[in-house]
């Protein structure tokens, strides 16, 4: 099964230990990770980073989450959660889910299938008072849902507008816990209760978050681990010492880069070291409605003067992954293939001829070595940011483009996107599951809050919602295909490179199982124990 | 007091000395680590005006190839993650530094001068007012004064200037209100106003030149504080933005990656920063000695 | 004497009054504010959402009723809600002070330790070799930017011992604790240390040309004893100034070393908070070192005062 595939080579070893049977776990010990960054709070339903999901899933369950076993996510490998079983009516509307009984919240109080509806009723915005979340950056993803009904204290019916088979796989991210009904934002976002086999404990900010085991969790026998403490270093090097040097067992998630993947092997060689894409790609921002990018061959001119290797040799030692707008297989579960790939603007190999043409262009509209057009790429005023943006300016001086570094303070970025006040804008996309639906219509559909650039194409609205309503994985997947392609040509959001990174850990912790295609599912936790 | 050899402190005092190069050989003679001081800020003006015709490659070319290329070969001080030739960013970021610390200097100089001189001069209901603000600005360290003031304006080259200029203020301020304190009533003075001369003419012709030498040694150290109070704040992220090969945030983003794969980036440009602000200090403590005998030490 | 001290009272609210005003609106100037963090945080621009937001913190009120609240909250001593967390800013300061405190404190008796005694033998050895050096090595201490010498001294440790010191909240027991805070105070008191050298250094030389000095020469006082036991009493005067200025311009030195040491004390805090426009938590840092300057000026006038009674205040 091609899934089941690792992507590189040298984690296949890790993979293989992984998923060989459980045998002998040892209970207790306390599981040390480094975090990069103070995690903006600790709800995850409230944010969109890795920083509060990695830390905060070990606190809560879902109703379905995707097989923590296996290395990719699959819509065909969906299991179990707080959901026992589920089934769909025959019109594909209505997903019912059969909740387990006798599970507790942290608190003590009973689950019951109310505490679903309170947290989906929030999400679609359907209780005007909620007080269970300030911030909804995924309402997105619940556009289809209409309602949710309360069968009795163990069932629970989600009613969707039409079929959307992607409905579960969105209910089995990371990114969808279940809340309490009780529970209220600012206790979810600063010391939060869930089900899960963890509670915090103690989230100090800037210094630490703390969980230790729940004994009541209804999971018999799990979690292994008696705590887990996670301990905020915002310094990489730091933190990367504090990992060598034994004081962390585990590094924050892709946070080893390949250049330093070698230090790290040789001050620390047992480490287990497993590379695999963020879930995040580099894309360029094109400001299509001002001068001079109003002309589609300026736009053509730009995607052509991209060289996407030196990006790749220089930020990933050529480690990372090219795609489109899905994440490209063997990894990712739904992007083109590589031959198809290889058709699109951009993607071709001969990058000497793509500039020469695209300085034809230039030259024919009075753009010269002499005379260069003058632009400003804006980017975020962060490094992951800044980093391909100077390589991008770089390159553009092939073209007669003579651009100049626009760092924008992170609180003002995407209000500046929005007005549509830059030119050029070097970017970076990232999706909580590797999901067509989630990532056109997050990025790509007119109608979304966070298609932030504006994009607006009726045929691709068209192929998009057509999709999502495909039932038949095999169609579904050329029609995906063909939007990526759609996409690719119309230079929206022309696509560099999908992200690779390295996470780190010592041999001593097992029963970590990293997935392939997205950094944002499997820290659970449950399962993981250490050898010692 | 003793008695004081006239002949002998007149010699000492290069008194006998004539044209300006026997003068400068004596000067530098009789303030060895001051010349030394002279010659490094000398070096780091020359450096920062003529960058692009030291530097040998593009600060901001990029290239896979070079990436944390050891210091020694083409790249005599390594090169960056990006392959970004060190020196060469060394050398514009020479240019940073001087547009920072002189303009800092300066503006924050003739911010004080002006406030001071206001302030001594006209006394009254203005001084007071201006006495207190300058406690206000003062009742925060330089640091976090420009760490607030730099937030408050957001990270560009300009913000950056101003952010730092602003706490210089107080202190230069407080040193032309005392000495113009003590002018004012001098008979020179008082001679001028006899004649008629205006109180503005007064003040800039006859108090402000009296007030020069304190203001000298004072702006040479504000100098050596601005450049590293500008690197301070880069290296937190609020300084100078990403494309001004600025050697504060040179440092602050190889300390976050590099201390253990690439050491050279965290060493070089700390060594720039460390001579010129050294440069400057022993240069001030040299014009101290020459211009303020009272505080020689 | 009693009314110079009202006064200085007076002057003191006055200033931190003045000092309060300046950071609340130099704060509203900053570009963004914490809904914009948050809801970037969360990748999205929601108008509604933003607004929402605003309104929950009291953001959307006009400036002067926030300025009053905040300023009524402070006089009974309450510091408001953070805004990242939402919890109580007392909750948040107040466990971080000690540990600056401790820095600052082993950072001054550092400075302390190393910069009287060689001011003094640099003094006493005034134009020899030996000053010359030490005059070098204290200029160097005022040269070197203090985070760059921390990531220095990281280095070295990295390099001799492959590890560093990474600070733990729990130390067990006090040694560990000064173990921990040891190499970071040492960073940040060499700075203080060079410039306390340098004024016990002239301070010295001035004393030594007195009069009284000569006098005491004269009368046949051994070298030793008129060095240390005339003219350093009386050399130390400015130099417990400048201590207790330095002692509380050392947080300036902290914002920095706490960062590159990752310790969790007031002056990274103050960074970080400022990063996420958390006002409440930022004014109430701000006035707290704010507080510690002018108290340590007020202090060290009066230490002067006690210690040189040639100083008379008469109104």
């Amino acid at each position: 099964m091609r899934s089941r595939v690792a992507f590189a080579a040298g984690t296949l070893a890790a993979f293989v230990l992984a998923a060989a049977p459980a045998f002998a776990q040892k209970q207790g010990g306390t599981l040390k990770i480094s975090h990069r960054d103070n995690p903006p709070s600790a709800s995850i339903h409230e944010e969109a980073t890795i920083s509060v999901v990695q830390p905060f899933m070990a606190a809560f369950n879902n109703l379905v989450m995707f097989d923590p076993n296996e290395k990719i996510n699959s819509p065909d490998k969906i299991v179990p959660d707080l959901a026992e079983s589920w089934s769909w009516s025959p019109d594909q509307t209505k997903l019912t889910f059969k909740l387990r009984s006798g599970v507790k919240w942290h608190d003590g109080k009973p689950f019951s299938a109310k505490d679903v509806k309170c947290t989906w009723d929030a999400l679609i915005g359907q209780e005007e008072k909620s007080e269970l979340i300030r911030k909804n950056p995924r309402k997105v993803w619940y556009s289809n849902l209409k309602d949710v009904t309360v069968g009795s204290d163990t069932e629970v019916t989600f009613v969707l507008g039409r079929p959307q088979p992607s409905f579960l796989s969105m209910l089995a991210a990371g990114y969808s816990p279940v809340y309490a009904c009780h529970a209220n934002g600012r206790d979810m976002r600063s010391k939060p209760i869930g089900t899960g086999p963890f509670k915090v404990v103690d989230f100090k900010r800037n210094e630490s978050i703390k969980l230790v085991r729940n004994p009541d969790y209804w999971k018999k026998g799990r979690p292994y681990l008696d705590a887990i403490d996670w301990k905020i270093v915002p310094n990489r090097s730091t933190r990367t010492l504090g990992f060598v040097a034994g004081e962390f067992d585990m590094t924050f998630d892709s946070d080893v880069t390949f250049p330093m993947l070698k230090d790290v092997k040789a001050q620390k060689p047992d480490a287990v070291c497993e590379a695999r894409p963020t879930n995040v790609n580099a894309n360029i921002l094109i400001n299509r409605d001002a001068p001079p990018f109003d002309k589609p061959e300026v736009r053509r001119a730009l995607v052509l003067a991209i060289d996407q290797k030196p990006f790749n040799d220089i930020l990933f030692e050529g480690h990372a992954l090219y795609g489109a707008a899905m994440l490209p297989p063997p990894a990712g579960f739904w992007g083109m293939p590589k031959e198809m790939l290889e058709t699109l603007p951009g993607f071709g190999t001969d990058i000497a001829k793509n500039r020469a043409e695209a300085r034809a262009i230039m030259e024919k509209l009075g753009y010269t070595k002499d005379k260069p057009l003058k632009i400003k790429v804006a980017t975020r005023n962060i490094a992951i940011y800044r980093d391909p943006a100077v390589i991008l300016i770089d390159q553009l001086k092939a073209i007669n483009i003579d651009a100049e570094l626009d760092p924008i303070d992170t609180t003002v970025w995407y209000n500046k996107i929005q007005r549509k006040d830059y030119s050029v804008g070097m970017n970076l996309t990232g999706g909580g599951v590797d999901d067509p639906d989630t990532a056109f219509y997050e990025n790509f559909h007119s109608s979304s809050d966070r298609n932030y650039t504006a994009y607006k194409n009726p045929e691709v609205d068209a192929l998009i919602e057509k999709q999502s309503a495909e039932l038949d994985r095999d169609k579904r997947k050329k029609i995906v295909w063909e939007i990526e392609k759609k996409l690719a040509e119309d230079g929206a959001r022309p696509v560099i490179n999908h992200n690779v990174a390295n996470t780190c850990w010592t041999p001593q912790l097992k029963g970590l199982v990293l997935q392939q295609n997205s950094i944002y599912n499997g820290w659970r936790f449950e399962d993981v124990w250490l050898d010692r | 007091m003793a008695i004081i050899d006239h002949e002998a402190e007149l010699h000492r005092a290069g008194a006998n000395i004539t044209g300006w190069r026997s003068q400068l050989v004596f000067t530098a003679r009789r303030y060895p680590l001051g010349a030394v001081g002279a010659v490094i800020v000398l070096t780091f003006v020359f450096t920062a005006v003529f960058a692009n015709f030291i530097a040998p490659f593009d600060p901001t070319s990029t290239d896979a190839k070079a990436s944390l290329a050891r210091p020694g070969g083409v790249f005599w001080l390594g090169a960056d993650f990006m392959g970004r030739d060190m020196f060469s960013r060394i050398v514009y970021g020479a240019r940073i530094s001087l547009a920072v610390g002189l303009g800092a200097t300066l503006m924050g100089g003739i911010l004080g001068v002006s406030i001071g001189l206001m302030s001594g001069y006209l006394g009254g209901a203005v001084d007071l007012l201006t006495q207190r603000l300058m406690d206000i600005m003062q009742s925060l360290p330089l640091l976090v004064m420009a760490l607030v003031m730099a937030a408050a304006l957001g990270p560009s080259l300009e913000n950056t200037i101003i952010a730092i200029a602003i706490p210089l203020v107080p202190s230069v301020a407080r040193v032309v209100r005392s000495s113009t304190l003590s002018l004012r009533e001098q008979p020179f003075v008082e001679a001028a106003r006899a004649v008629g001369m205006g109180e503005l003419r007064i003040a800039v012709r006859h108090v402000l030149p009296n007030t020069l030498a304190p203001l000298i040694v004072l702006g040479t150290a504000q100098l050596g504080s601005a450049i590293l109070v500008e690197a301070s704040l880069s290296f937190l992220g609020l300084g100078i933005p990403e494309p001004y090969p600025s050697w504060g945030r040179m440092l602050s983003e190889s300390a976050a990656e590099y201390v253990r794969t690439a050491p050279w980036l965290v060493i070089f440009p700390g060594v720039a920063i460390s001579m010129t602000v050294f440069g400057t200090n022993l240069l001030g403590d040299a014009l101290r000695d020459i211009l303020d005998p009272r505080q020689r030490s | 004497m009693g009314s110079y001290l009202v006064r200085r009272f007076l002057l003191m609210a006055l200033t931190l009054f003045g000092m309060s005003i300046l950071i609340f609106v130099m704060l509203r100037l900053v570009p963004g504010d914490i809904a914009d963090i948050l809801v970037d945080a969360a990748g999205i621009a929601d108008a509604k959402e933003k607004a929402k937001i605003a309104k929950e913190l009291g953001l959307d009120r006009p400036i002067l009723e926030q300025y009053g609240q905040w300023i009524g909250g402070l006089s009974r001593g309450d510091l408001g809600f953070a805004y990242v967390s939402e919890r109580p800013a007392i909750e948040e300061i107040a466990p971080r002070i000690p540990i600056s405190a401790k820095l600052t404190l082993m950072a001054l008796f550092f400075s302390i330790i190393l910069g009287v005694p060689f001011g003094v033998i640099s003094a006493v050895r005034q134009n020899t070799a030996l000053d010359y050096s030490l005059r070098v090595i204290s200029l160097s201490g005022l040269s070197l930017p203090s985070f760059w010498l921390g990531l220095l001294v990281l280095m070295a440790s990295v390099h001799w011992f492959g590890t560093i010191p990474i600070y733990t909240n729990e130390p067990r027991g006090f040694l560990q604790e000064v173990g921990l805070l040891a190499i970071p105070a040492a960073v940040v008191g060499f700075r203080s240390s060079a410039l306390i050298m340098r004024l016990t250094r002239s301070s010295m030389l001035e004393v030594m040309r007195q009069d009284y000095i000569r006098t005491a020469r004269s009368k046949g006082a051994s070298n030793t004893s008129v060095n240390y036991n005339h003219a350093l009493r009386n050399a130390l005067l400015p130099v417990v100034t400048v201590i207790g200025i330095e002692a509380a311009f050392l947080v300036g030195g902290l914002i920095v070393t706490e960062t590159v040491f990752n310790i969790p004390g007031v002056a990274r805090f103050l960074v970080e908070a400022i990063r996420w426009r958390d006002y409440p938590i930022v004014q109430n840092l701000v006035m707290l070192i704010a507080f510690v300057v002018v108290t340590v000026n007020f202090l060290v006038d009066m230490a002067y005062m006690v210690l040189d009674p040639r100083i008379k205040y008469a109104d």
